[in-house]
């Protein structure tokens, strides 16, 4: 589904360069669910922003279903967003003027769907998120693990194939954390969805099928889950971790 | 439900009326100005008050010209600043698939709505102040104010034009912007770190020398109250402010690097953190508001004394309705003139008498030598006691006798002044004559060919009988008060002599009427516009600090939560408060008084002596000016304070 090629990405004016992502490669399947791992400034969030497009690459290319991403005007880059890419921050990003269900719906009725249609929609993506009785509330009155899932139902609602997902459990307590992770993994296994998530969190990373660790910019290693329950996976990454010379703090 | 554009749209501008009441205000008394100028373009009514008002709809409509543009700069500055602040959500807009154009096109509609709704309650407003400007002319014109109901369809359309076109530059402007901006500057906005404008201290330090240095030279230079100077002198001004901003801001923190003792004393490194940190990134905004400011105390005291001339050069030579002056009667203009009169004005009284001149400019001398008067007859003028007599009774003075031997002086307030205690004896036809003391009665004494200039000596009949006749004045009080149209028509007659025999005669024609009228529609086309202009200068430098000040708010409550949590006391967090608020808002108003003050004092020095008197003195207009800048400036600081005093301290 998504091909990366040699990506690079430099920082910075001519005197004082900064290599976020050196020479980065590796190949997304459909209905995968990689975790991208590193420490702080190793090129995580950078990875996600150019596979988003929120940010382009310098060097390298991009390839969804053949097509280069880079290469998209500006109106199908507009469609890709809209139709392929679901996208979930750290602070949730959602928009305070508008209800739980309109925040989920908006991605949708900019898509110029039928109104009766959009509402089905939101309704059945978020009662399969568990957020069906917080819909008429303002995003102010809910907690945190509900924003975080009404964001994750925003991404989805339109049928998007991609999940992009960058901390997405990180201002999230650890009950809240477990259940937005079940509900991904979910929404991975029942609905189809690829997810690309950025995470320090071990624990998190847990739920992947593969995780690829980013040192200074390059994929350090790669660690594939395969038959294993989580718990023996969970330990696995905890001594990538630490192979990796991560701090204590981020291997929680 | 479905959310669409367009509600999206109505949904945001309606968040934002909190965030941008200031802003909306603001613009909405605008509009409200800018619909009661266009109101006195287009009454008849008022055009109809005098001739010369003919040319104030041009003046009017060149003043809108100006103040298109501050708006436009208003509008433009406050939408690029929402833009700002809004980055995060235009990038989540985008992020889930709106084109940037449906973005521009969306954050163009929230800002025509809030545009359009200030201006339709603008021009609500602005039929009130409409009456208000009508009031001030009518009494300009000593007409009687009575409240009639105007509404302007015309005014209404041309304000409603000007509105388009400070949306349309705003609306292309922004447009231009949001298609440039990338979503991931959208998005990580908030995070970027802010730059210091200029980054070496030496280069810092030499900047903020010259610019002072810039700042004193222009200030002489706009004083000086020629042109080429002036212009030299405004454009060292515009580089002080600039430069002394910009230097001044960075500066800031690198002093109390310096100084770490003076950091950590009380409230400093609050104050003086949290006030960098703006000023460093309103380096240019914070000139550009100074400048904006030293323009407003200019236009207001420049106003004041235009007016000031108008009524002080009108009340001078008031007392008469008419008045010819010539220096030989048999002159043409002066008989045609007189005839003219006497065959259609009902005259209740009048006189005909010389004014001689004596042999010394001994009084022209002294008087020279403390004012700044300046002469405009070759000699001291004298007038004999019989005719001053007359004149006073003709006036309704109280009478005066002088002794055989004395002589009077009767001046302006100003030269008597200088002339008390005087005790020198003239001689005058051979006669020594003892100084009987000082009237100062309104008597016709403004510039040439009237009864002196500022002042006049009496004497004794005999005495003045020799000596040369200066000029010959017919006086006239008329038995009902004259149009001055009486002007025009005596211009007329001057003309016509004129065109047929060419410029020999050195009549004087005076109507107190066409004084009047003159004075009044030169008040209106002059004072009128630059008070307009001032207005909208204060509220626009007042409105984009508020604005700046208020999107603070959730970072200072957040500030002050941990202040509290870190054990500082409220009333501490609170004093910090407020002197980083009285400096925030004192700095772009420093410079201004400083320039504007002296400028004021000088413009008013260039009006001849004996002009700017009462309430026109030029310490009052100075006051005056200073102070109605402060009080709209103190209505923004005090709305500032109540919104933040709302949100930080629950």
């Amino acid at each position: 589904m998504l091909q990366i090629k040699n990506i690079e990405k430099y920082y910075g004016n001519k005197n004082n360069v900064t290599k976020a992502l050196d020479r980065v490669s590796f190949d997304v399947r459909d209905g995968e669910f990689i975790a991208i791992m590193g420490a702080s400034g190793s090129g995580k969030t950078t990875l996600l922003n150019c596979i988003s497009t929120i940010d382009t690459v310098s060097a390298g290319d991009i390839l969804l279903d053949g097509e280069n991403i880079a290469d998209l005007p500006a109106d199908q880059l507009a469609r890709f967003r809209r139709e392929r890419l679901g996208f979930v921050f750290q602070d949730f990003n959602l928009l305070d003027t508008l209800t739980i269900e309109e925040n989920i719906g908006l991605a949708l009725s900019i898509n110029h769907k039928d109104a009766a249609q959009v509402q089905k929609q939101v309704h059945a993506v978020a009662s399969r998120l568990g957020i069906a009785d917080i819909l008429t509330k303002f995003p102010y009155q809910v907690s945190g693990g509900q924003k975080q899932r009404a964001a994750c139902a925003r991404a989805m609602a339109a049928g998007q194939s991609l999940l992009l997902a960058d901390e997405p459990t990180g201002a999230l307590d650890s009950k809240a954390s477990k259940n937005l992770l079940e509900i991904m993994s979910g929404m991975n296994r029942d609905m189809g969805a690829t997810i690309l998530m950025v995470t320090h969190d071990a624990y998190s990373a847990s739920y992947a099928g593969r995780i690829l660790f980013l040192k200074d910019g390059r994929i350090f290693n790669e660690l594939l889950r395969g038959e294993r329950n989580r718990s023996v996976f969970y330990h696995e990454i905890l001594d990538v971790l630490a192979l990796l010379g991560g701090d204590v703090s981020d291997v929680i | 439900m479905s959310v669409t554009l367009s509600s999206l749209s109505l949904r945001n501008a309606k968040r934002q009326t909190g965030d941008y009441l200031v802003y909306f205000v603001s613009i909405t008394i605008v509009a409200a100005l800018i619909y009661a100028f266009n109101g006195l373009i287009f009454s008849d009514e008022l055009q109809s008050l005098s001739q010369r008002l003919k040319q104030l709809p041009l003046v009017i409509i060149l003043a809108s010209i100006v103040v298109i543009f501050i708006m436009d700069w208003l509008v433009s500055y406050t939408i690029n600043f929402m833009l700002t602040r809004r980055s995060r959500e235009f990038g989540t807009y985008i992020l889930i698939g709106l084109e940037s154009k449906q973005i521009a096109r969306m954050f163009f509609m929230e800002n025509l709505a809030a545009g359009g709704f200030a201006l339709a309650l603008g021009i609500l407003l602005g039929n009130l102040l409409f009456q208000v400007l009508r009031a001030i002319v009518f009494s300009l014109f000593h007409t009687p104010y009575h409240f009639s109901f105007y509404f302007s369809l015309k005014a209404m359309g041309l304000s409603l034009l000007y509105f388009v076109f400070i949306y349309l530059f705003a609306q292309l402007k922004s447009r231009k912007r949001i298609r440039k901006l990338k979503i991931y500057e959208l998005i990580y906005y908030e995070k970027r770190n802010e730059r210091e404008a200029i980054k070496t201290s030496r280069k810092r330090r030499m900047i903020f020398t010259l610019s002072i240095v810039l700042g004193i030279v222009g200030t002489f230079l706009l004083m000086a109250g020629s042109f080429l100077p002036g212009l030299i002198g405004a454009g060292c001004i515009i580089a002080f402010l600039y430069g002394f901003f910009i230097s001044f801001a960075s500066g800031v923190p690198a002093f109390f690097d310096k100084r770490p003792a003076l950091k950590y004393q009380n409230q400093n490194l609050l104050v003086f953190r949290t006030l960098t940190a703006k000023l460093s990134t309103m380096g240019i905004l914070m000139a550009t508001i100074s400048m904006l400011l030293v323009a407003t105390i200019i236009s207001e005291g420049a106003g004041m004394i235009f007016r000031g001339i108008f009524t002080g050069r009108t009340r001078q030579n008031s007392c008469f309705d008419i008045l010819l002056s010539a220096e030989n009667t048999d002159e043409e203009i002066f008989t045609a003139g007189l005839q003219y009169i006497k065959d259609n004005i009902p005259v209740k009284a009048g006189l005909q008498y010389p004014v001689y001149l004596t042999e010394s400019s001994r009084f022209m001398d002294y008087i020279e030598n403390r004012t700044d008067y300046y002469r405009t007859y070759p000699y001291d003028t004298v007038m004999r006691e019989s005719d001053y007599s007359a004149l006073r009774a003709m006036l309704g003075y109280p009478p005066v006798t002088i002794e055989e031997g004395q002589y009077l002086i009767h001046c302006q307030p100003y030269i008597a002044k200088v002339l008390k205690g005087w005790e020198h004896t003239i001689t005058l036809g051979g006669k020594t004559l003892t100084p009987k003391g000082l009237c100062t009665e309104i008597f016709a004494q403004y510039l040439y060919s009237v009864n002196g200039n500022g002042f006049i000596l009496v004497a004794p009949d005999d005495a003045v009988k020799n000596c040369p006749v200066s000029h010959t004045i017919q006086a006239f009080l008329t038995s009902k008060p004259v149009e001055e149209d009486l002007y025009h028509a005596l211009s007329a007659l001057a003309n016509e002599i004129f065109e047929r025999k060419g410029w020999q005669d050195s009549t004087l024609i005076y109507v107190k009427a066409a004084d009047e009228a003159d004075a009044a529609s030169a008040t209106a086309m002059l004072v009128f516009p630059l008070y307009y202009l001032a207005l909208v200068l204060t509220i626009t430098a007042a409105t984009i600090l508020t604005i700046q000040q208020l999107s603070e708010t959730d970072r200072l409550k957040r500030q002050c939560k941990l202040l509290q949590k870190l054990g500082m006391a409220q009333k501490e967090i609170r004093m910090a408060l407020h002197t980083q608020f009285a400096i925030y808002y004192a700095m772009p108003a420093v410079p201004p008084v400083l320039i504007g003050v002296p400028f004021i004092i000088n413009m008013a020095r260039v009006v001849e002596p004996g002009t700017l008197t009462g309430i026109n003195h030029p310490a009052v207009i100075t006051g005056t000016s200073l102070g109605l800048f402060f009080l709209i400036y103190t209505i923004y600081i005090l709305m500032a304070i109540t919104s933040l005093k709302k949100n930080i301290f629950l």
